[in-house]
């Protein structure tokens, strides 16, 4: 489980999280849903340990995470995908995955293998392409490149911001139910950041409602889907 | 012909070192930020160990690998000693500014060469000295001609090649050269990756350190040792980065190669008095031209 307590992160006078409390419960998706500027990406970077918090909690199965370093806590099991399909461009498709995986390839070699396998199985475009450099690729296959770069290191929590940002529906549609395989048949827990509500919604066990940094609402999915006024107080439609 | 084949020799033999300096300073730029001005001092500082083991009878080669190993370990010891602990200090005042923040750490390492040649002079008493070659340094002859080159010229250029055929290896093939390009690209998604990019810039600083002793050693039978002989280098190292691409590898070791073969046109040619005049000109049309340098990313980083 995924406990996030009474967090606060600072971008020198601002605060971009004010007093963020809520859990994420193993094997499910929960979506964090808010206008731009809510503090979403802050949250999933304040966890990964890209920021420091200023002060609250987050643990991660009764571990806490507070002052780790990502490259530390990517080690205990956690991979954040950041917004705007992070790839480096670069480096081939092939070198993206293989440095997610990186860290494990002294004491799990076989295992490493495998999970390159598995990506390559689950997007076979990328295996296709796998000797191009990443910045030819289409922002569909970048967006799936860049989740492939997270699973290879064998996540149990996978932080997911904005998958969707710039693609075309129908890809979206193809990460969004990919992710939600990934969580129902290997029981990956999945937080996931998004703008496009409805979308993140349909394939969620939980949503977050963040207004300027605070909780405003923590509900079932379905709940918080049918919750007209919510939706026309902090979403705008 | 003869005169022709000897400049271009030469000019690869020079060449290949200028290249061996780029590569160190491109190394540092790429995985630190940081133009290493010291990088000619840490030579300095290991040749002259080089150069005091031969004094006491120690073979050439003895010398040449406990120098790579000083070189190294000085790379990696301004990283540790001073680099790191200057980005600890990024939230002090001083540093507030990314303005500041790219040059405190340049100073710094002018710093550093201050003391290296500080101590070089104290302890080695700031006297010229030779330094020797390992194979014969005058026209090597075959069959009774003299060729247009020396022994020593050709142990050069095949070193350094062989050298940068091991490094581009290093990187393209291995987890660790991965690591370090990764890192070097986008600390970010390195980091989230795993991957400890303060460790993997304290091994460029360390590999740096080894290729810019390396330099030294191979520049130094040309001129005379003494604290500050390798500033010159230095400088010619550093204006083929920028002519080759300051983040690029091989544009750094094109630039080296470019130079080293301008300089000795212009000694053969023209006059020794007019190389500067001559490396200016060429700066300045590929800076007017491909201000990214000739193999340099497009994202221009003002410094």
């Amino acid at each position: 489980m995924l406990k996030i307590e009474n967090l606060i992160t600072e971008y020198g006078a601002v605060r971009a999280l004010d007093g963020v409390s809520f859990t994420a419960a193993e094997g499910k998706i929960t979506t964090v849903i808010g206008a731009n500027g809510a503090g979403k990406s802050t949250l999933l970077r304040t966890i990964s340990g890209l920021e420091r918090a200023k002060s609250g909690a987050i643990s991660w199965a009764d571990k806490s995470l507070i002052s780790k370093s990502p490259e530390s806590i990517v080690r205990s099991g956690i991979a954040h995908v950041p917004e705007g399909h992070a790839v480096i461009s670069q480096l081939t498709v092939a070198e993206n995955i293989e440095m997610g995986a990186l860290f494990r390839r002294r004491n799990f070699r076989s295992d490493v293998k495998l999970a390159i396998e598995e990506v390559y199985e689950l997007f076979p475009r990328l295996a296709e392409r796998n000797k191009q450099l990443a910045g030819t690729l289409s922002g569909g296959e970048r967006q799936m490149l860049a989740i492939s770069r997270a699973l290879v290191s064998r996540p149990k929590l996978l932080l997911l911001d904005e998958p969707s940002l710039g693609l075309a529906p129908l890809v979206v549609e193809q990460i969004i139910q990919t992710v939600n395989d990934l969580c129902r048949k290997s029981g990956l827990t999945v937080l996931l950041v998004e703008q496009n509500a409805n979308t993140a919604l349909a394939v969620a066990d939980y949503g977050v409602l963040l207004s300027l940094g605070k909780v405003v609402a923590n509900l079932p999915a379905a709940e918080l889907k049918a919750d007209a006024a919510l939706r026309a107080a902090y979403l705008g439609y | 012909m003869e005169q022709f084949l000897s400049a271009i020799f030469a000019g690869a033999a020079s060449g290949s070192i200028y290249a061996l300096v780029a590569l160190g300073l491109v190394l540092v730029w790429r995985g630190a930020g940081v133009i290493n001005f010291a990088q000619m001092g840490q030579a300095m500082f290991s040749t002259y160990v080089a150069s005091t083991l031969i004094m006491h009878g120690y073979s050439y080669w003895v010398a040449f690998f406990v120098a790579l190993l000083v070189g190294t370990a000085l790379g990696t010891m301004v990283d540790l000693l001073v680099m790191r602990p200057l980005s600890g200090k990024r939230g002090s005042a001083m540093l507030a500014s990314p303005a500041m923040r790219g040059t405190v750490p340049v100073i710094a390492s002018l710093g550093v060469l201050g003391i290296l040649q500080s101590a070089a002079g104290m302890i080695w008493a700031a006297e010229e000295r030779g330094f020797p070659t390992p194979v014969n340094a005058l026209g090597l002859s075959i069959g009774g001609t003299v060729m247009p080159f020396t022994a020593f010229d050709l142990f050069v250029i095949g070193f350094v090649l062989v050298t940068l055929a091991i490094t581009t290896l290093f990187f393209q093939k291995t987890g660790m050269g991965l690591a370090m390009r990764a890192s070097a690209l986008n600390p970010e998604v390195a980091r989230l990756s795993g991957i400890r990019t303060s460790s993997v810039r304290t091994l460029s600083w360390a590999i740096s350190g080894a290729a810019s002793s390396l330099a030294g050693l191979l520049v130094t039978p040309s001129a005379n040792l003494s604290p500050n002989t390798l500033d010159l280098i230095l400088i010619i190292g550093f204006t083929a980065t920028v002519i080759g691409g300051l983040d690029s590898l091989p544009g750094g070791v094109l630039g080296g190669f470019i130079l080293g073969l301008l300089i000795s046109f212009v000694n053969v040619y023209d006059s020794p008095s007019d190389i500067f005049l001559a490396i200016l000109i060429l700066l300045l049309i590929v800076l007017l031209v491909r201000p990214q340098g000739l193999l340099g990313s497009k994202e221009v980083r003002r410094v």
